[in-house]
Order: structure tokens, then sequence, then C-alpha cells
């Protein structure tokens, strides 16, 4: 990996934000729209419940970010050069798949940050909700790594399809990480999902963190080898997804799609 | 050694079951500061074979060396060294021209790149629309901005890709000029395509003509003229124009138009026959007030091998 290469790339995307306002508008938008949605309809259920479901629910609002923002925006940084037919010159410059999707992914991250700073402080003004204070910071950051690398296996499959079967299913780059949410048990715990249900949330490494989200609120301690299990499945999404990757983009390089870009 | 060579090159694509012969076995080799051009009919498999050259394609066989690499053994070397401008895919839309030679300034790892976009900028005249986004910028102007991008590195082997279509005459004339400074100064590789024949004819050096994934004759200009011997041939007399009619007839020519006094006829078998021709007119006695010899253009030549298919 090449230093100026990342470099170029981070400016591009950058360009890309500054120049379309909806790149900077998207940042914001859905996430506060659940904020409100989801911050009062937890305010009144906590009226008539003992269960401290605010923690819970904006807990879950703020964390999910980091899944949502990366797999999105790695998807959509692709498309873009699909929809501007730029795939042509950026892969024809010195640069490589991994550095193209490592520069993706640390600027999907810088996303996920804003969004995560500006929800924080949003939540703290609305409800008086502090996500440092519900859960140990290690718990916290942890869980942020674990969710962006999650986010960015969803983000490298989906974009392994779209190089595999071109633009039409682009619409999966915005619903794929909808599929993956009821399984994750962002807002109820395991035990709420139907039995057939569970075997898919135990696979996904989602589940291990808002599960141990959820026991630090009810005043158990952070349970690290659960953590640890979380780690080595989302490592291991990561690589069967990197390996998809370069079959989709071995396949690119076959069909002509990388050259006509359609 | 060539800074570009090509051997046996093969590419097929299949598509709802049929087969599409992109490039099929397709040798040649481009010497160092030579402009080499690609020429034949739409479809022919020029642009495949650039993209195979560029890294954007897989070969399905035979073999490729450029700067006396093959690519897949350093691919990070030759693309440094290396680019390709081509009108029909632009680089980033979004981004400003100013913007985009940014980004593939730092790409290319381009050394003060400041001055080399400046430098580049006033040389295609884009100075003025330096700072407006690339989506909005016209067919002519957006053919420039991709030719910046090519030279941003200042490439040892560029490749062109029809890199001039859409330009008025006056920019195309300037940009060629400019592509054949640069060439000049740097002494560089080009491979070169295109489907305007007086362009092909003022900076290729030597042409390749493809057709249906094949190269069928590499040569000069001049020489690829030789191959076509069809001539033909204008002439006014002052009279007797039935009389030359009926010669040219009993010669066994192709007269292609009459009219008044003048006759255009078509002589297939090369100059020796026209001036076979011509001496038994002058022989008769005919009284020429106009003659005029059509040699064959690259145009012609094209045309003949396109209608071949
Ligand atoms: N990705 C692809 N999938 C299927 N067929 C393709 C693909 N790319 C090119 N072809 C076919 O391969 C042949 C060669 O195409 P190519 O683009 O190389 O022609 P060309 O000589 O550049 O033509 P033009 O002068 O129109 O640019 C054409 O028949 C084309 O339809
Ligand atoms: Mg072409």
């Amino acid at each position: 990996m090449k230093l100026n290469r990342i470099w170029a790339m981070l400016l591009k995307f950058w360009y890309i934000t500054i120049n379309r306002p909806d790149r900077i508008f998207d940042i914001i938008y859905w996430p506060v729209i659940d904020l409100f949605v989801w911050g009062f309809a937890s305010v009144f259920i906590q009226q008539v419940s003992d269960v401290s479901f605010l923690s819970m629910f904006l807990g879950g609002i703020v964390l999910w970010i980091f899944v949502w923002r990366s797999s999105q925006d790695i998807a959509v940084y692709v498309l873009e050069d699909f929809w501007g037919r730029n795939l042509y010159h950026q892969f024809s410059s010195p640069i490589t798949l991994t550095e193209h999707m490592f520069s993706v992914m640390l600027f999907a991250f810088f996303r996920s940050i804003c969004t995560f700073v500006v929800l924080t402080i949003l939540a703290f003004i609305m409800y008086r909700f502090f996500i440092f204070s519900i859960a140990p910071f290690i718990f916290i950051a942890a869980s942020i790594a674990i969710l962006s690398l999650f986010g960015w296996a969803m983000g490298l499959f989906v974009t392994s399809l779209v190089l595999r079967f071109g633009q039409r299913i682009q619409v999966l780059a915005w619903s794929s990480v909808w599929i993956v949410q009821p399984f994750s048990c962002v807002f109820y715990p395991l035990s709420a999902l139907p039995t057939w249900a569970v075997p898919v949330a135990k696979v996904l490494p989602t589940t291990y963190v808002f599960e141990g989200l959820r026991a630090i609120i009810n005043g158990n301690l952070v349970n690290i080898s659960s953590l640890l299990y979380s780690l080595v499945l989302t490592l291991i999404f990561l690589v069967l997804t990197s390996f998809l990757i370069r079959i989709a983009f071995k396949h690119a390089k076959s069909s002509g799609l990388l050259a006509r870009g359609d | 050694m060539n800074p570009i060579v090509v051997k046996s090159l093969k590419k097929y694509f299949k598509e709802k079951g049929k087969t599409i012969k992109a490039v099929d076995n397709v040798s040649f080799s481009v010497k160092k500061g030579e402009i080499f051009g690609l020429l034949g009919p739409n479809g022919a498999g020029k642009s495949t074979t650039i993209n195979i050259l560029t890294g954007l394609l897989s070969r399905d066989s035979g073999s490729i060396q450029i700067l006396g690499y093959e690519p897949e053994e350093n691919w990070d070397y030759v693309k440094n060294k290396v680019n390709v401008s081509t009108a029909y895919y632009p680089v980033t839309e979004v981004l400003t021209v100013k913007q985009n030679l940014k980004v593939y300034g730092h790409l290319y790892n381009v050394k003060n790149l400041k001055a080399r976009i400046n430098e580049l900028l006033s040389q295609f005249e884009l100075n003025k629309i330096s700072n407006r986004k690339v989506i909005k910028c016209s067919t002519g102007e957006r053919t420039r901005i991709s030719l910046c991008k090519g030279l941003i590195n200042n490439p040892e082997v560029l490749f062109l890709d029809e890199s001039t279509s859409g330009l008025d005459p006056d920019i195309a004339e300037k940009t060629r000029t400019l592509i054949k400074e640069y060439q000049e100064k740097n002494n560089t590789t080009i491979l070169f395509t295109s489907h305007y024949m007086y362009e092909v004819e003022e900076l290729c050096k030597r042409i390749a003509f493809m057709s249906d994934g094949k190269i069928l004759t590499i040569g000069t200009s001049d020489e690829l003229k030789k191959l076509i011997k069809d001539q033909t041939i204008e002439i006014k007399v002052i009279k007797n124009h039935k009389d030359l009619k009926k010669l040219l007839k009993d010669e066994g020519v192709d007269i292609l138009f009459t009219e008044k006094n003048t006759i255009i006829f078509q002589v297939t078998k090369g100059s020796n026959k026209t001036y076979e021709i011509l001496n038994k007119i002058f022989k008769a006695g005919f009284k020429l007030s106009h003659l005029h010899i059509n040699k064959p253009t690259l145009d012609d030549i094209f045309i003949k091998i396109a209608r071949k298919k």
C-alpha cells in the first residue's frame, strides 16, 4: 500500500462530499430522524415501565450508526465511480483494489465518527443521554471497532455483488444493512426472537455487542469473552468478504465491466 | 527493447452463448518514441487491445510487455510510467477540473504537482474553467481535461483511445500540435486510435489496420496506400468526346461519370495501367484541357477494409 494513493482517494472522497450537499446532509438526516422517533417513543415507554428503555434504545441507535454508515458508504462511494463511469481512469491508474477499498473504509469511518458525534451531542441535549455514562469507555470503543469492521465486511459484500452483477443490483447498497438489523437484536434481547431466527442472530457479531450493552445497562460487568467471540466472528466475515471481492474484481476485469463501467 | 510488445494476444467475450472474438491473435510492437496508430472500423478490437494494455481487462492468452515488464509482474512500476486518455470516459464528474488533476496527480505520485497542473491547464487552455465541475464542461473541454489527466505524470508510454474526438477543428489542430510537441520533447511512445484519417496520417509513423479482432496489415501510411491499386482519373477533352469514351470502353476501364466533355474513370490495376491508357489517348490525338489523377487516401483504404467484412 502506498500512502500517496490512499491520500489521493481520501482527497477525492472529500471533494465529492463537499461538492455534493446531499453527501453532507446524509451524514445526519436519517440518524437524527431515528433519534427523534425512537427517543420520544422510549421516553414514553420509560414512563410506564421500570426497564431502562431510554438507554437501551438510544444506545442501540447511536452504536448502529457504525454498521450502517460503514456498509452503506463503502457501497455508495464505489457506485459513485460507476455512475460517473469513472472506473476506467480509476483502475488504469496505479491504485490497487486493496488501496481503493482501504481508503473507502477509512473515509466511511470518518463519516461514522461525524454522525456519532452529532448524535451523541443531540441525545444529550434532548434526553440527557450520554453514551459514555451508561457503559465503560473500553466497551464502547470495542463495540465501535467491532461494528465498524462488520459494516466494512457488509460493504465489501455489497460491492462484490455490484462488481459481479453491475449497477442493476445497486438497491442492495441501501437495503442490505436493514436486512441484518432485525437479527442483530439492536433494540430487543435475543430471547425476544422467534426460535428460527436465533441461529442467524448467533452468527452475527453485532448481536453480542448489543446483548452486551443491555447487560451492562442492567448492572452486569463487561463480558470480555463474548466481545472476543464477536470480534473473531467479525474477522471471519471480513476475511470471507475480502476473498469475495477479489473474485468479483477478477470477474469485472475479465467481463469488461471495469473498462466500460456499466 | 521496445516499450510495447504484444504477442498472440487473445480476448474473447461471451454474450448469450455467442462468442465475440474481440481480439484474435494480435501481435505488434511499438518502438521507443514512436506514435503507432491502430486503425479499423467500429468493433475491430482497438479499445479492447488498449484496455488489456492498461490493465482494465484481463486477456485470455498471449503475452504483453510494457517497458520491458509483463505488467502483472510489476504493475506498480509500469502503471506509474504509463497513462491513458480517451474522450469516452470522463474523469470524476462531480469534481472540478483542478480537483480531478490534484487527485490524479497524487495517484501517480507527481512531483511539483501544483506547477504541473498549472502548466497543463494553460497548455490546454483550461485556465478559465479550472474551477468548474467536469459535469458542467462541454464535450471538447472534457476531452482536453482527459488529455491533461493523461499527461499529468509525464508518461513514458501513452495510450490515446480516440482522445481527440469531439474537438472543434481549431482546438483539434492545437491538440495535435501539443501531442506532437510533447512526444518530440519527451520521446514518448504513443499507441493511438482515431477515426480521423488525416490525424492518423499526420501523427503516426506506422499504422496497423485491424478488423474483426485481427491485424490485417502494418506499415507507414505510404506503404498502406500502395496496397490499393485503384486510381480515379478525371479528364476533359476539347472535342471528340464520344470517340474517347469508345476508346476507354475498349480498354475495359470502369467509366464512373460522363458529362459534356468530362469523363471520370477508374483504373484498378495500378499506375502502370494508368500510364498505358493515357499514352493511348495522347497517341490517338485527343486534346485534353484537364487531367487529374486521384491517388488513394487512407480513407479509401479504411472504407475498403471496412466493407470487406
Ligand atoms: N465487455 C464486453 N462484452 C462483450 N463484448 C464486448 C465487450 N467489449 C467489447 N466487446 C465487443 O468486442 C468487439 C471489439 O470492441 P472494441 O471496443 O475493442 O472495438 P473498437 O475497435 O474499439 O471499436 P470503436 O471504433 O467502435 O471504438 C466489439 O464487437 C464489441 O461489441
Ligand atoms: Mg474503441
